[in-house]
């Protein structure tokens, strides 16, 4: 970059300039502004001056925003919520997926979060099922059929990152369409674009096949990476789904979580049935057959399925012979919570800690840890509303994301029972 | 909602008012306390049209003893339709809250074209003639033919509206034209004659600018409104072009010839009435079947009795069936009336000699190789001189010829449209000395190798058309989005407002985004300064700025340039150096031609491509059709590039001579009125992508002149108030950084009501919990 703008300096000639321009190319100081963007995070207040960033205490208020927002449709009328749910992740692949305003470019920051995603969201969706696709010149392509493997969909799609051409929506929605349309009517259709480009490239008319996506109950959801498109604010809000662009990385790591837990059930949708699942046992170690998925002679570690005997290698997945729906108990139990999830803890303003009837609430009723600051300033701390037990903010993040028990409530059970 | 501005109830039918609504209704109650004009500047989309209505209905209803009415004069059709719907949601509220005794009468008032329903005569193609397609159906004499003969063809609409007479009235109500022609249509009236006839009736009435600035129809339609009425220009930052275009006349070779044809076909009209034997002979030009009835001795007497009504002055007029006006005098109504037409021109084939000798006249005048100018007093001289008709003949020509084409019992007026500019012009250089001037130009300077003479009548003082309405009326109210400088327009306008006030917008968040680009990426500047415009380096820097916006901008981009020649030769380079290329690699491009066919097709598209997600970019010209009345709101315009300052021709003969003018007159500096007449219509333009608060749009200004602090300071106050220092002086990367963080910010999901802080919808608790104070300290 120096060497560039010492050119510069000594006068490299206007047809220099000309030639950089007809290849493209950006000059030295050019580079510089889009390559370091040191100032983007910071942050000014109304006079101009710079703030300090306190990222602890404005991460955790985006947390309890995002919890609230969820919990307030969740608990309030205990909404009916789709825990099987088949999503399709289209990832663009056009050439505005290679543009470098996400660092290093937008591809990998997408590629990285949909990593996370996927990972979370079998963990909070254990009987869902994925499929990945990509849109790349103009045409929408199968990475992944629908299933249950982290690992498959992520090694597909590491493989498959260039970017180039045209992006087009309508192709991307009438190949969800084919394939969400043949799943079994208990499962809720889902599709998650992650939309790099402005605009679409289509061989039809969008609108028709809105309508078409509308008609087979397919939710569309959007997370754009640039602007507001109106195409993809029509889809979402046509198909029940949200739109949302991201302001910068954390941003969409936080929109694309979000997607994560099981949304409420479509109301014509949804209603009860039964739903035939096998529990197949986990195989001998060291008892060498061939699995049913990769066609391989495998040693150990797999299933086999209760009703025909086939050998598969993970769950949750559909009996690649008879079509049984395989799972494990603990994936039933881990998608419970969805439909009872635990209430949102309240904030407590810092100064009641001070009050004589708190003394006692100085550490944090999960980790013990000491709830003061160093300085022994009282630090923010939240109260759980049905136990009053107190919380710091790292336990209360561990709660509600990853245990869904509240311990405090758990252990007052247990001893008002012994009592008993 | 409803609530209290000092002694009147204003009945308001939304459930919450924005603050600057409120206010602006304080300062519109105080101009129609004091009887006086006013000039009320606010950004569109903060709802002007409605706090206007309702503040002056609720004003009318409070003061029952001295009724007042509503004038409300639009641009556009469409505009139209629109306030009288918002007038109809008020006036359902109202009645809703005062029962029967709110009732008013509101109608629109349009040209046939917009009102009629009867089938065989709309079926024409333009104004013209659609009018005369009505004016030979309804004609007096028309209708007294077909008494006698059933198979004259009528209007049976208008035969049932004139059966009905006194009892064709509106029930009172708010009518749009589809309301009016539906009700024409149920009940088998006219709607268009209903309309007219329930002009004087109604309490509320909207139509064009025309009918109350172009003397020509005004004293038609607008000649029986009471005093006590409000007259409300709205969207009219551009009123004093309108009235300099209604009293000015330019004639070409065409309108010669035309004139000429004209002449001949009245000549012989006239020869057919004198001998009614010859008459039979073989005259292929006109339809004869529409005449056959008139070949009877009467018709000899008819021109007699012409004769004597000219000679007991021309406000006899006023007598003639309502169907049988169609312009009136061009000069200011009561100028000239009650004047007896002068004896020279009495006579039909006097009248016919003196017009052919004025064609003639001006004839010779385009005969010229130099560009000439000159006052009226000058050439009215040199005519009378040359051709031999005086001053009074001149300024009678204009009635003169409508009388005579009455009483010749011409329908087809449409065709007599030259003859009709003739003695417009005729009329307008006999009336006025001042003002004025002519100008003749051999050709067009930009195309200097084709000779098209065109003599030019161009009136320099917007003043006297408007004038009379100002007389006449108790209150203008003039009110716009860009009014600024709001100084410069009592000037221009030449009358003394009691009221004149800027207001901003109040807004939730920060939604419109101005900002000044004077650089490219290279760092030179950029400019459409003349010496700058045809450089290399400033159309690749343009280019560039474009082609990198529409990578960052979703859906609608709009540019516009300073005229149709420069986005002609700025597309042309764009396309030899692959830039026009590359940009339709991300949106497709629509341009504005001088066709309006063409353009609203490309318009139409326009919308369809960012609708579906493809997007677009819209090249359009400063002053171009799009620029006036098109909306760019929401996705179809999320970015306005204003490339340039779209100052007017400085070369033209006729800008040169009205700010010679101007000057002189107004004492208002030649660099003044030509940076704010380019101001205002670059603001206009980039004022077209943000039609209401919850829509939000970027705008550029691409040239360096625009830093300077002289032609910003000119900007609405809107518009400068989100101007940040920061956006000053920006390069097209800068500027592509700002783009990219503002469109992401927008996309987020915000509050509508906006915080504690900021408050901007006001309910009813509101508003009574607070004084007029603390409105005015919260707004500025």
């Amino acid at each position: 970059m120096n060497n560039g703008g010492a050119r510069r300096m000594n006068g490299g000639g206007e047809e220099d300039d000309d030639e950089d321009y007809v290849n493209g190319d950006l000059d030295a100081w050019e580079r510089t502004y889009t390559d370091e963007r040191s100032w983007e995070s910071l942050q000014e207040d109304e006079s101009g001056l710079l703030r300090p960033i306190d990222n602890k205490a404005l991460y955790h208020s985006q947390y309890r925003r995002r919890l609230r927002s969820l919990s307030s449709t969740a608990t309030a009328a205990r909404i009916q919520k789709g825990l099987i749910r088949y999503l399709y992740l289209v990832i663009d692949l056009s050439r505005a997926a290679s543009e470098t305003d996400f660092r290093p470019s937008r591809i990998v920051v997408i590629a990285k979060h949909v990593e996370a995603f996927i990972r979370e969201f079998f963990d909070q969706n254990p009987l869902s099922q994925v499929g990945l696709l990509t849109i790349k010149d103009g045409v929408a392509q199968c990475l992944t059929d629908l299933g249950g493997s982290p690992e498959s969909h992520i090694k597909a799609l590491m493989n498959k990152l260039e970017c180039s051409g045209d992006s087009s929506l309508q192709n991307a929605l009438d190949l969800v369409d084919g394939y969400l349309n043949q799943i079994p009517s208990y499962g809720h259709r889902e599709v998650l674009i992650l939309y790099a480009a402005l605009s679409t490239c289509d061989p039809g008319d969008i609108m028709e096949t809105i309508q078409k996506c509308k008609k087979s109950k397919i939710r569309c959801s959007v997370i754009g990476l640039a602007a507001e498109m109106f195409i993809c604010k029509h889809l979402c809000q046509e198909t029940g789904g949200t739109y949302s662009v991201a302001l910068d990385e954390s941003h969409f790591k936080e929109l694309i979580l979000e997607h994560a837990p099981p949304p409420p059930a479509i109301a014509e949708f949804a209603t009860a049935n039964l739903i035939k699942m096998g529990f197949p046992q986990r195989a001998a170690e060291g008892s060498i057959s061939i699995c049913s998925c990769h066609k391989e002679a495998k040693v150990g570690a797999g299933y086999t399925c209760p009703r025909c005997k086939a050998r598969v290698c993970e769950l949750p997945t559909e009996c690649r012979i008879c079509g049984l729906t395989l799972v494990s108990s603990p994936h039933l139990a881990r998608s419970y919570h969805h439909l009872f999830p635990i209430a949102p803890f309240d904030e407590v303003p810092p100064f009641s800690l001070n009050d004589p009837n708190h003394k006692l609430q100085r550490n944090c009723f999960g980790c013990q840890q000491s709830l003061l600051n160093p300085g022994n300033k009282p630090g923010l701390l939240v109260v759980c509303p049905k136990c009053k037990g107190y919380f710091c903010l790292d336990c209360d993040i561990y709660i509600h994301e990853s245990l869904h028990n509240c311990p405090g409530c758990d252990s007052f059970r247990h001893s008002k029972a012994d009592k008993e | 909602m409803k609530f209290q501005i000092e002694d009147v109830t204003v009945y308001f039918p939304y459930d919450h008012i924005y603050p600057e609504q409120y206010s602006y209704m304080i300062e519109l109650k105080r101009a129609l306390d004091a009887k006086g004009h006013c000039l009320l500047e606010m950004p569109t989309g903060t709802g002007k049209t409605i706090a206007l209505l309702s503040l002056i209905t609720s004003y009318s209803l409070s003061k029952p003893q001295s009724p007042i009415k509503l004038i409300y004069c639009t641009r556009t059709v469409h505009e139209m339709e629109k306030t009288l719907a918002e007038l109809k949601l008020l006036h359902n509220y109202q009645i809703k809250h005062l029962g029967p005794q709110a009732r008013i009468l509101a109608i629109g008032l349009s040209s046939r074209k917009n009102l009629c329903v009867n089938p065989t005569v709309l079926a024409a193609e333009n104004r013209d003639s659609v009018d005369a397609g009505c004016r030979k159906l309804t004609a007096s004499w028309v209708r007294a033919m077909a008494a006698e003969n059933p198979n004259v063809p009528t209007c049976q609409f208008f035969e049932n509206y004139e059966k009905a007479a006194s009892a064709a009235v509106l029930p009172p109500g708010v009518y749009t034209l589809q309301d009016l022609r539906a009700f024409g249509k149920e009940k088998g009236w006219c709607p268009y004659f209903l309309a007219r006839h329930m002009v004087q009736f109604a309490n509320v009435v909207v139509y064009s600018y025309q009918y109350l600035l172009d003397p020509k129809v005004a004293g038609i339609i607008s000649k029986e409104m009471q005093k006590e009425s409000v007259v409300v220009f709205d969207e009219a930052h551009n009123i004093d072009n309108v009235c300099i275009e209604a009293l000015s006349v330019s004639v070409r070779r065409q309108t010669l010839e035309g004139a000429t044809r004209n002449l001949n076909r009245i000549s012989q009209e006239i020869d057919s009435r004198k001998n009614l034997f010859h008459k039979l002979g073989p005259k292929p030009t006109y339809a004869v079947g529409l005449f056959h009835g008139r070949f009877k001795a009467t018709d000899a007497s008819r021109l007699r009795s012409e004769y004597n009504r000219l000679v007991e002055g021309l406000a006899l007029r006023g007598n003639l069936p309502i169907t049988d006006t169609w312009l009136s005098n061009p000069a200011l109504p009561d100028d000239i009336l009650k004047e007896a037409v002068p004896g020279n021109i009495r006579r039909a084939e006097h009248f016919l000699h003196v017009l052919r000798r004025l064609v003639q006249y001006l004839r010779g005048r385009l005969e010229t190789d130099n560009v000439e100018k000159e006052s009226p007093v000058g050439f009215v001289a040199s005519i009378s001189s040359h051709a031999g008709i005086d001053q009074k003949t001149l300024k009678f020509c204009y009635d003169r010829l409508h009388s005579l084409m009455l009483t010749l019992e011409i329908t087809d007026t449409d065709e007599f449209l030259h003859i009709q500019t003739i003695c417009d012009f005729a009329t307008l250089i006999g009336t006025y000395a001042r003002g004025f001037s002519i100008i003749i130009e051999p050709f067009d300077e930009r195309m200097p190798h084709i000779p098209d003479p065109v003599l030019q009548l161009s009136c320099h003082d917007a003043s006297l058309a408007i004038k009379p309405v100002f007389d006449r009326f108790q209150s203008v109210v003039i009110t716009s989005g860009t009014l600024s400088p709001i100084d410069l327009y009592p000037r221009l306008l030449n009358f003394h407002p009691v009221v004149s006030r800027s207001f901003t917008m109040s807004l939730t968040r920060d939604c419109i985004c101005p900002m000044v680009l004077t650089r490219g990426s290279d760092q030179l500047p950029v400019s459409t300064k003349f010496d700058m415009r045809s450089d290399p380096g400033v159309v690749r820097n343009y280019g560039k700025l474009l082609l990198e916006m529409v990578s960052v901008v979703p859906d609608g981009i709009v540019c516009f340039f300073v005229s149709y020649s420069y986005m002609d030769g700025i597309i042309n380079t764009w396309n030899d150096s692959g830039i026009l290329k590359e940009i339709m690699q991300h949106k497709l491009v629509f341009i504005e031609t001088q066709d309006v066919v063409e353009t609203t097709l490309a318009l139409d598209n326009y919308r369809r491509a960012c609708d579906c997600g493809r997007g677009a970019v819209f090249f359009s010209v400063a002053r171009g059709k799009v620029a006036e009345g098109i909306d760019f709101d929401r996705h179809y315009g999320r970015l306005v590039i204003m490339f340039g300052v779209p100052f007017q021709y400085t070369l033209s003969k006729i800008l040169l001579a009205r700010l010679e003018y101007l000057r002189d007159t107004f004492q208002i500096k030649e660099g003044d009125f030509l940076t704010f007449d380019a101001l205002r219509q670059a603001a206009q333009c980039v004022g077209r992508v943000i039609r209401s608060k919850a829509d939000y749009g970027m705008m550029i200004f691409a040239d360096k002149r625009y830093s300077r602090h002289d032609k910003r300071s000119k900007l609405p106050s809107w518009i400068l108030s989100h101007l940040r220092d920061a956006n000053l002086n920006l390069s097209t990367d800068m500027a592509l950084h700002i783009a990219r963080e503002f469109l992401r910010k927008m996309a987020q999901p915000y509050d509508k009501t906006g915080g504690s802080d900021r408050k901007t919808l006001l309910s009813q608790e509101d508003l009574e919990k607070m004084g007029d104070g603390s409105v005015h300290e919260m707004l500025y």
